[in-house]
């Protein structure tokens, strides 16, 4: 029999009972609708979260720090902790450990695919503002910052103009802590930062300055006390959301260029001093931008090659594809609940056609129609079904999801948050429920005609 | 050259409730190509029982069972079904046509099973109508023509893959008398012009006696007497 034949027959059969095919159609677009509804939810959630995770800059920078201390002991890096810290691979300790400095930050930025390298400065200061006097430490911020991550949106004032002026950002928990009035009030407006300057013995400004250290600090270091004016020019709020404030959200933030010249004496632990004893410039850890997500794992795995201990995030972005494939997942079977009732209409419908036409299978069957074809017309008209199904429930699913976003962005605006895309149909999508209300027509069309295939025709011819 | 049914001690049993219903016990027939043969006998006799059989329809429980040299005792489903497609034709009693198709879409579909292109079936489909005397009234559906038409509309169909025999079943059981008579002239007529072997079956031994070659009674699913007309 040709597969024109059967499905022409098929079509037949179903236009003899159109309402009951209507309708068991439209059971599967329901369910067709709320599944292509919850997965387009899904789908519309991950593309917002997603798309902020690639804006906020944390998935095309790496993380370096020394290979190992100099205790060789399991030692946390002395800058910024990240909420995300892998134990990074250790290679195994070349004999001349490399050393974190600007020797190397220019090595990384030789590295193809590297957009730069900058060393993570935090100076301790104290912050004076009137009558407010407070320790923090400040943050230094690359230029290249702009735009991104939590500098994206700057509630009041804006980012730094140049990287020599004395400027600097303060969030917006640290602008309440130094005045009672409207944050925003604070740009324009000039803080002291008070600072430890650090000096190796020799070098010009080391003598000009007595040691706060009585007789001087160990192996000769010299540390002198300054303070200089910043200007306020702007207040950064911590924006919500995972990796929103990673990396470079302080209480103070100043141009990268200013916290190096201030030195980023770092006295918080003995380690660090020990290690700035040693080393006449190294830093705790170093970020390295490349141009884009994908090649964050080649530049990673140079870094370490260097004999540098090196991580980025970009796991994390695997893993929270991971958690949205579950999150799709799950939306898919909630969304399925309608369908596998529809796919007991369907089961349903095909079971009482058969039964109407058994007579009619027997005539068939007499006639020369063999098991497989009546399998086949029932399995086709049961796809058909699923089919029209499928079509309808886009269409339906479409609908109502615009509906749904359209009323979600009413809310929004008046809560008064931007619009956003809360829905959202890919055309796989599309194509995946159409594919699969045909399939879930096939399946549940199997065991009605499979009984139709299996009829014995005697029997079939003396029905009723 | 084979015969067209060669049957032996052929029996067919089987189970209504509790008791074993022996609806063929033992039957040896044989029937020549080109024959026309009667199968006589009251109902329960057996007389459907082993047209089916013959037909490929059921199973028989033991005995040798051969349509033009063909086993069907140890065919497959699907063999079965091939040989009801190929090689038989059935007419029933209750015309069995699907309501829902024309007369000529009925006989159509026989041809569609046997995977004939559309063009061709329909073409074969006028033809044979025309054979039977139906050829202006193919685009009917069943409910608007009479009962000997829907005969020869299930006749044509019966035809329409070129069986070397042809099945009926009580065919004038519905009939007037006068049509019935009409009916079995067609198939005396389908006999002699085209050589089809028939095998009839009915209880009205006088209006079988109008057309068959030979007839065969049943009784008790034995046979009970065998008659040359």
């Amino acid at each position: 029999m040709r597969a024109s034949d059967i499905i022409a027959l098929a079509v037949r059969n179903l236009r003899e009972s159109v309402l009951r095919t209507v309708l068991t159609a439209l059971g599967v677009s329901i369910g067709i609708a709320s599944l292509v509804g919850m997965v387009s939810f899904g789908v519309a959630l991950q593309d917002q979260v997603m798309g902020s995770f690639l804006r906020s800059g944390l998935f095309d920078s790496i993380t370096v720090t020394a290979a190992q201390s100099f205790t060789g002991r399991n030692r946390r890096p002395a800058g910024p902790r990240l909420p995300v810290m892998p134990a990074p691979a250790r290679p195994a300790a070349p004999a001349e450990r490399p050393k974190l400095d600007d020797d190397a930050l220019k090595t990384f930025a030789a590295i193809d695919r590297v957009k730069e390298a900058y060393p993570d400065i935090r100076v301790p200061i104290e912050v004076k503002f009137g009558a407010v006097s407070e320790m923090t430490a400040a943050r230094g911020v690359p230029m290249s910052a702009r735009n991104e991550g939590v500098f994206q949106e700057i509630a009041a004032g804006q980012f730094f103009a140049n990287q020599t002026d004395d400027a600097c950002l303060i969030s917006l928990e640290f602008a309440r802590r130094l005045s009672d009035g409207e944050p925003g009030d604070l740009v324009g407006k000039t803080i002291s930062l008070g600072y430890m300057l650090t000096s190796q013995p020799g070098s010009p400004d080391a003598a000009s300055v007595p040691s706060l250290v009585p007789g001087g600090a160990p192996g000769g270091l010299q540390i002198q006390r300054a303070e200089r004016p910043f200007k306020i020019v702007g207040i950064i709020s911590r924006q919500a959301g995972l990796g929103a404030g990673l990396g470079m959200f302080s209480a103070v933030m100043i141009p990268l260029a200013k916290a190096r010249e201030m030195g980023g004496a770092d006295l918080s632990n003995p380690q660090a001093l020990l290690r700035q004893l040693a080393d006449k410039r190294s830093y705790a850890t170093v970020t390295v931008k490349v141009q884009g997500p994908q090649d964050t794992e080649a530049v990673e795995q140079k870094i370490k090659d260097l004999g540098f201990s090196a991580f980025s995030v970009a796991d994390m972005l695997q893993n929270q594809k991971t958690a949205f494939l579950l999150l799709d997942l799950l939306l898919g079977l909630v969304g399925s609940i309608a369908l596998s009732v529809a796919s007991l209409g369907i089961v349903n419908t095909m079971v009482m056609s058969i039964l109407e036409r058994t007579r009619e299978i027997g005539v068939m069957k007499a006639i020369g129609a063999g098991d497989g074809d009546v399998r086949r017309i029932f399995l086709i008209e049961a796809g058909i079904i699923g089919l029209a199904g499928g079509l309808f429930g886009n269409v339906l699913g479409w609908g109502v999801g615009r509906a749904i976003n359209f009323g979600a962005n009413i809310y929004l605006q008046r809560q008064g948050a931007p619009a956003a895309n809360l829905f959202m149909i890919p055309w796989w999508l599309i194509g995946g429920a159409v594919a699969f209300a045909v399939l879930v027509g096939v399946v549940a069309g199997g065991f009605p005609a499979a009984r139709a295939a299996r009829l014995d025709p005697i029997q079939a011819l003396r029905h009723d | 050259m084979d015969l067209a049914v060669d049957v032996r001690d052929l029996t067919r049993h089987y189970t209504m409730g509790q008791t074993l219903v022996r609806a063929l016990d033992g039957v040896s027939l044989s029937v020549a190509p080109g024959e026309f043969v009667g199968l006589l006998g009251t109902s329960g006799s057996g007389k459907s029982t082993l047209l089916n059989l013959i037909a490929g329809l059921d199973r028989p429980t033991s005995g040798t069972l051969k349509v033009f040299g063909h086993d069907l005792a140890g065919m497959t489903r699907e063999q079965l079904s091939l040989h009801r497609r190929s090689n038989v034709g059935m007419i029933f009693q209750a015309f069995n046509l699907i309501s829902t198709m024309t007369a000529l879409e009925n006989v159509a579909l026989a041809m569609m099973f046997a995977g004939v292109a559309r063009p061709a079936r329909e073409r074969g489909a006028r033809e044979l109508l025309g054979q039977v005397g139906l050829g202006e009234r193919f685009s009917h559906r069943p409910r608007e023509l009479s009962g000997g038409e829907q005969q020869r509309v299930s006749i044509a169909r019966a035809m329409a893959n070129q069986p070397q025999i042809l099945l009926a079943d009580e065919p004038t059981g519905n009939l007037d008398s006068r049509t019935a008579r009409e009916i079995l002239d067609l198939l005396r007529a389908l006999n002699e012009t085209g050589k089809r072997t028939i095998i009839l079956v009915t209880h009205d031994a006088q209006l079988a006696a109008r057309c068959v070659h030979r007839s065969v009674t049943l009784v008790d699913g034995q046979v009970a007497a065998e008659a040359s007309v």
